[in-house]
Parts: C-alpha cells; structure tokens; sequence
C-alpha cells in the first residue's frame, strides 16, 4: 500500500494565520478570566471568611446563636431560613407557573397568548426592590390581620397548629418572605415553562391527541414527560434565584437572628443578614463571620445551579 | 359550491365501492387554512376492510385528506373543514358550527337525519387512528407506548394488558425484536422499529379506521417490506387509508387508490384499474411518471 503523504498539519492548526491565533487567544483569554474571577470570589471568601470558620468550627453551621456583642456566631438560623424561604417559595410558585405556561401554549387563543407571555416576562424584570415594599407596606399588615391572628386565635393551646403559627403578629416572617420570593420568582419560571413545553414537536401531540387523549391527559402523559429533565433544571433555576434574594427579602422577614421556630415567626436569611450587618459590623470576628456566611450561599447556590446545568445539558432528544 | 374548471372537470372518475360497505366516507368535503382552500368538494370512499391509497403530487391535499378525517385539524383554531365525513352513517362533522358552514355552502334544503348534539372528537379520534410521517413514539417504555391509548377507555387487569400489548405488537411485526426490552424507552428504537411500534400504539385501542400518511417514507427498503406486510395482515381486522408517494407501494398493497391533484380527487378506482388502465389524462401522466 503506498504511504500517504502527510496531512498539511499547516491547514489545521491555528498557527495558520495571525488572525486565527489571535481569535484563538482572546477566547481562551475571556474563558480564563471568568474562572479566574470565579476561583477568585471562591478564595477571598473563604480567606475572608477563615477567622470565623477556624474559630467556630463545624458549629458555626450547627449553632443557631448569633450575637455580635458576645462575639458568638452561628448561622444556622440564616441557614435555615435562606432554604425554608427558597423551599417554601417554590412549593407556591411551581404548581402556578406550571398552570401558567401550560395554558399559554395549550389552551389560550394564539392572539391572547403572546401579548400575555410578553407581560409574564415583563413582571420579571420588575426591582426586587419593588416588591420588597410591596411585600412590607401591602402584603404584611393584610396577612397579620386576616391570615396570621385569626389562625393563632383558633388554635388550641398545645395544639401542633399552635407551634406551626406561632410568631409576632405583624406579618413580617418566613411565610410571607415565602409568599414575595414565590411572587418573584413564578413569572420567571412561568417564562422558562412555556419556552420548554413549545420544545414539544407538534406531531407528538398530534400523536396523543389522535389516540383520543383530552388536553389534560395530552399534558400529564407526553408534555411533561417529554421535558422533564428540563422541567427540574428549571426548578433548580428558580430555587437559585429564590436562594440568593436579598433586598425583597430583607423588608419582609422580620429579620431576627436565631433559628424559626414556626412558619410564621420571624427569621432571616444569608442575604438579608449580610445586607442589614455588613456596614455595622465592626469587630473583625463580625465580619469574618459574614464572609463566611457569603461562602455557604455560594456553596449553596453553587451546588443548586451546578445540578441545573447538569440536568438542562442532558436535556437532548 | 365550487366548480372544477372545465379542463379539470373532464377528467374525473370516479368508481365507488357500494355504500353500505363502506367504514369512513368523505362527501363533498372543502376544506381550509385559513383562507387559503386545500381541498375542493373531495369525495373519499373507504371500504371496510380494504387498504385505500392516496397518490398525487405533492401539496394536493392528501394529508389534509387524512388529517380531516379524525379532526386532527380541530387543535388549529384557523382550519375548518366543510361536507360530511360520514362514520357509520353519523356525521364527525356534524357541530353546530360545522353545519352551519354546510348549510351556508349548500343552502337550507337539507335531509334532517344530521346530529346536532357536538361530536365528541376525542372519541371518534379513538376509533380513527392515525400514523404519522415521522415516527412519534412517547417519551416513555415500549410496553406503556401501546398500552397507553387502551388505558385512556378502558380498566384493564395486569395480565389483559400483558395480552394486548403482545397481541398488537406482534401484529405490527415488532414483538419479536422488542420482547426483552418491553420496559426500555420507546425512544431507544430504531426508525424502522419505532414506526411500527406506532402502528402497535394505533391498532391496541382497536380502531375502525387506520389512517397512515407517508409511514414508510423515513424507512430503509427493509422496514418498509415488514411494515407492508404488517398492512397487509391488518386489513384482516382493520379499514386502512394510507398516503404514498411510492406508486409500487400503492400497488402492492392497496384494493382502492385514489388519485388527487390540486385538492381534488381525480381519480378513484380499484387500483388494479388504476394502474393498468387509469381514465384521466391526468392520471396516466402521473402513474407513468410523467410528471409529479
Ligand atoms: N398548516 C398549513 N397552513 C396553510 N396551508 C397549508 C398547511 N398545510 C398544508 N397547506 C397547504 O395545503 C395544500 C395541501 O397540503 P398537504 O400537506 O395536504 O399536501 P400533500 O398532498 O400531503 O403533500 P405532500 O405529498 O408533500 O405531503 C398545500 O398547498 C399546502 O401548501
Ligand atoms: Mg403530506
């Protein structure tokens, strides 16, 4: 067999010409220095954060003693309240935007469907800002009064409902931090839901509906099959940004330290703490502690998006 | 009521089955996206137990043909159709208003037999199973593929279920390939094997009327043998209408074809006829490869 000649390697390289290297370089450039930036945030964290690690130890996550005279840190209780907040929002907001998207691409006439998708996008987009007051000024008074004191008033004494609503009666609390980040968070998803069940391929539905299915058995049998793996990166993607809120979060949940007893007691979350302290604190323990308290959310959040990703990217048919 | 131009209007021929042999027949049927009309006063019989082709250039209307018949068009708000699909002498098409287009088409002097009460869609489109293009397995098992549609009507015991699901897979030649992996993803087939399982999925729920269109098009030589020979078993059971663009397909498989141009039915006969000795001019042009 005769030998062949050698391929040009010339033509394959990207010594080709200068312009190619110099494409090559930038991209590898900018691709670097987002994960240098990223290892960057990681280690100032935590070399922020080593002072309160070293001295609290694995009890800093565990201990729900939080006190900035007696320079004793524990943050269970902002621990705590960032995953029941996020949790809790999820759980309100999931079934809704899921009803959202579904009847958007399903059931709503087509001229209806994409001015309403529009302003499901556009809520959004609305500052947390905004419905952080929204949440203080409107939502807290009308739950302290019409939710929150006739629930406490029903409950018998000792009873399990009792410990469950427990709490001050002034509306600001995990619940209705809950209720704002569920707020928030469901126009988001709603708008990720309906660009994912239009990924379903006509003909599949057509399928369905040629079997004899009604639209809700078309939906719970082969839409939602057909994206689920989506549908939970999706999920993740909420509960991300239900996990790291800060300023809506910060006007509603009453901003307490220690661990939430009830539902409707109020608490704090990673971010709400870091928002009210970071400008008063002023012992290096304070803000070692702080930084420490950045380094779980990151951690947290991290962990959450990093499954989302892994998921979403396993999303191909 | 629209009018065939006249070059058109000579060639039509059309040779029907007797009527009362007939398990879905489409009447004067128009039909619309829209504005735009695809179909024009089409006549389709369908006799029971028969294999009926559809042939003709592409973008006269047989899909449209097809998909009218189990109002698959129903979940597209901007078509209609117009006429009578008539299914053991009921009319699918008998809405309030579809009749109410009928009547302005055709005028009020109408026989008074017609339902008035709405049809129900999902039901007729149990009992008019179609197969698509392009195989469209669920993103689920093998095994659930072909029971899904059954569960949809009825309760059945584990072991029912078990029997339906060997009996339609194996009508659809596929039983032998797939026994070991009832519980695998559908979507793990191949092309061949997915197409088939579809026809599985249709004919578990037991249909009257099998509506396939272009099923063998995405089809290596192989599969598309099996799946004729499947055809040919089914018509044992089953009423067929399948839509080809291979003419030897139409051929071997088919007691009827119907030839379409330009929305309308040119041509229906057996196909024996049809072939050997095809009426229209038109007709001739296309079943000797003239044009189309
Ligand atoms: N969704 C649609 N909207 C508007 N017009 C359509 C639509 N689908 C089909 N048509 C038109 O209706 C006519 C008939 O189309 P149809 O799909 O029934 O043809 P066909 O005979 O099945 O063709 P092919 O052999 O290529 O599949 C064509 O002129 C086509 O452009
Ligand atoms: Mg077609």
């Amino acid at each position: 067999m005769a030998s062949a000649a050698p391929p040009d390697t010339a033509r394959f390289g990207t010594s080709g010409s200068a312009g190619e290297t110099l494409f090559h370089a930038a991209c590898f450039g900018a691709a670097t220095l987002l994960l240098v930036t990223l290892g960057g945030v990681v280690v100032s964290l935590a070399i922020g954060g080593w002072p309160a690690i070293e001295h609290f130890g694995f009890g800093f996550l565990t201990s729900s003693e939080w006190n900035p005279v007696t320079e004793v840190y524990g943050a269970a209780g902002p621990v705590v309240g960032t995953l029941a907040t996020a949790l809790l929002a999820l759980v309100m907001a999931l079934p809704l935007a899921i009803g959202v998207a579904v009847f958007l691409v399903e059931f709503c006439p087509r001229p209806v469907a994409q001015p309403v998708a529009i302003a499901v996008e556009l809520l959004a987009g609305i500052p947390s800002i905004v419905y952080g007051m929204w949440g203080l000024f409107v939502l807290a008074p009308w739950f302290a009064e019409h939710v929150q004191l006739p629930l406490m008033m029903e409950a018998e004494p000792g009873s399990w409902q009792e410990k469950l609503f427990s709490g001050i009666p002034n509306g600001a609390n995990i619940f209705t931090a809950s209720v704002i980040l569920a707020i928030m968070i469901l126009p988001y998803m709603a708008a990720v839901f309906r660009e994912l069940f239009m990924t379903v391929p006509a003909q599949l539905r057509e399928a369905a509906y040629g079997l004899g299915c009604t639209p809700f058995e078309v939906i719970r049998a082969v839409v939602i099959p057909y994206v689920r793996r989506g549908m939970v990166g999706v999920i993740m993607l909420g509960l991300g940004r239900a996990l790291g809120e800060t300023m809506a979060v910060t006007f509603i949940i009453g901003n307490a330290h220690g661990f939430p007893d009830s539902v409707f007691a109020s608490g704090s979350t990673i971010a709400s703490t870091i928002a009210n302290e970071f400008a008063e604190a002023t012992s290096d323990m304070h803000s070692a502690a702080l930084v420490a308290l950045g380094l779980v959310l990151f951690l947290i959040t991290f962990g959450v998006l990093a499954i989302a990703r892994a998921l979403l990217g396993s999303q191909r048919h | 009521m629209t009018d065939l131009p006249s070059h058109l209007s000579e060639e039509v021929h059309l040779a029907f089955p007797p009527r009362d042999a007939l398990a879905i027949e489409a009447r004067k049927l128009d039909f619309f996206y829209g504005k735009t009309q695809a179909l024009y006063g089409v006549d389709l019989p369908v006799e029971r137990n028969k294999i009926t082709a559809l042939i003709g250039p592409s973008g006269c209307g047989k899909s449209t043909l097809l998909r009218a018949l189990n109002r698959i068009y129903d979940l597209y708000p901007k078509q209609h159709a117009v006429g009578r699909i008539l299914l053991d002498g009921h009319d699918v098409l008998a809405d309030r208003r579809s009749l109410q287009r009928l009547r302005d088409r055709d005028g009020g002097g109408d026989d008074t037999a017609m339902i008035r009460s709405p049809v129900d869609v999902a039901g007729l489109r149990a009992r008019v199973g179609m197969v698509f293009q392009k195989p469209t397995p669920f993103p689920m098992s093998i095994y659930d593929n072909v029971a899904f549609g059954v569960r949809l009507y009825q309760r059945k015991s584990r072991a029912e279920m078990d029997q339906i699901v060997e009996k339609s897979l194996r009508r659809a030649a596929l039983w032998d390939e797939v026994k070991d992996k009832l519980h695998s993803s559908g979507l793990g087939l191949s092309g061949g094997q997915q197409q088939r399982l579809c026809v599985a999925r249709g004919i578990a729920v037991e249909p009257d009327v099998l509506l396939l269109d272009e099923p063998a098009s995405a089809l290596d030589p192989v599969s598309t043998a099996k799946l004729e020979e499947t055809l040919i078993e089914l018509r044992q059971d089953f009423t067929i209408v399948i839509v080809t663009h291979n003419l030897q397909q139409a051929a071997r498989i088919s007691n009827y074809t119907g030839f379409m141009y330009l929305g309308r039915m040119m041509e229906f006969q057996p196909t024996e006829e049809l072939f050997a000795n095809p009426r229209g001019q038109r007709t001739r042009d296309y079943v000797t490869g003239r044009f189309g």
